[in-house]
């Protein structure tokens, strides 16, 4: 099973295209304590009921919660808390992903040479392994553009993809 | 305390100032001092977010500067039609899972 460590910007995007759990039942995910304060301190929890998903998560244990270890750690660009410490754990582990949304923290990813991952790349991942059907699969990449604010590029061409696996799949039956 | 500064303002810009101040019957610092705070929020956002869409800020960085939480980015950007700073090259580096 893959680890991977995601940052504030693909649990947020996770939770708002109803993939989260999905993406929880499916990897191990660790998350570091950074980021749980960021998105769901007592008060965002109240506010917004995926912030309380996001911590129901953490209390199931289906969000491993970590602090990233002392030492030095250079990063050539500045980063918020979160994104810093999230680069900072999947650089110390074998084998770990970065999941990110945000333009920066792929830029200091590929510096770090960490493999990142984004969030519409998760979705057709889950629909490959049969986590999802096709049609949420399509439903979380159309909210991926609306809400998320994808750019339609990147989501044409995640539903193009999707397709293509569906009709491969369709081929193999 | 306020402490006094000092502007030029365009002759056409202050008579129309002047004239609004004086039909609505405003305070005219008052006024100019609400209308640069106003400008000046506006525009710090502005200046932030394009920031953000060229990959000079994160996310979070943005939602520092500006006094947002995270949860409501998102919302921000769809407000102004701006979209993810993640480019083409990034899906198409994305790694597999599977």
């Amino acid at each position: 099973m893959f680890q991977i460590v995601a940052d504030s910007s693909s649990l947020i995007l996770l939770a708002k295209c109803s993939l989260i759990t999905n993406f929880c039942d499916q990897f191990q995910v660790i998350v570091p304590s950074s980021v749980i304060v960021e998105v769901a301190s007592d008060e965002l929890i109240r506010r917004y009921p995926d912030a309380s998903l996001i911590s129901e998560l953490v209390s199931r244990g289906n969000l491993t919660v970590r602090s990233p270890e002392y030492g030095e750690f250079a990063l050539p660009i500045t980063l918020h808390r979160g994104e810093h410490d999230a680069l900072r754990i999947a650089s110390s582990l074998p084998d770990c992903l970065l999941a990110t949304d945000d333009g920066k923290a792929i830029k200091a990813a590929r510096f770090l040479k960490i493999p990142f991952v984004i969030t519409p790349k998760i979705v057709i991942e889950l629909y490959k392994s049969e986590r999802i059907t096709f049609q949420k699969a399509r439903d979380a990449l159309e909210k991926l553009s609306k809400i998320g604010r994808y750019s339609p590029e990147i989501i044409g061409d995640a539903l193009l993809r999707l397709v293509e696996e569906n009709n491969a799949k369709a081929n193999n039956r | 305390m306020p402490k006094p500064t000092t502007v030029r303002i365009p002759d056409d810009l202050l008579d129309e100032i002047n004239k609004f101040v004086e039909e609505l019957k405003l305070d005219r610092s008052a006024y100019l001092r609400e209308v640069i705070k106003k400008g000046f929020s506006a525009d710090k956002q502005d200046r932030i977010l394009q920031k953000y869409t060229r990959g000079e800020l994160s996310h979070l960085e943005v939602c520092q500067t500006l006094g947002w939480n995270p949860w409501e980015f998102l919302s921000q950007l769809k407000a102004r039609n701006l979209r993810l700073n993640v480019e083409l090259e990034d899906w198409l580096d994305s790694a597999k899972l599977a």
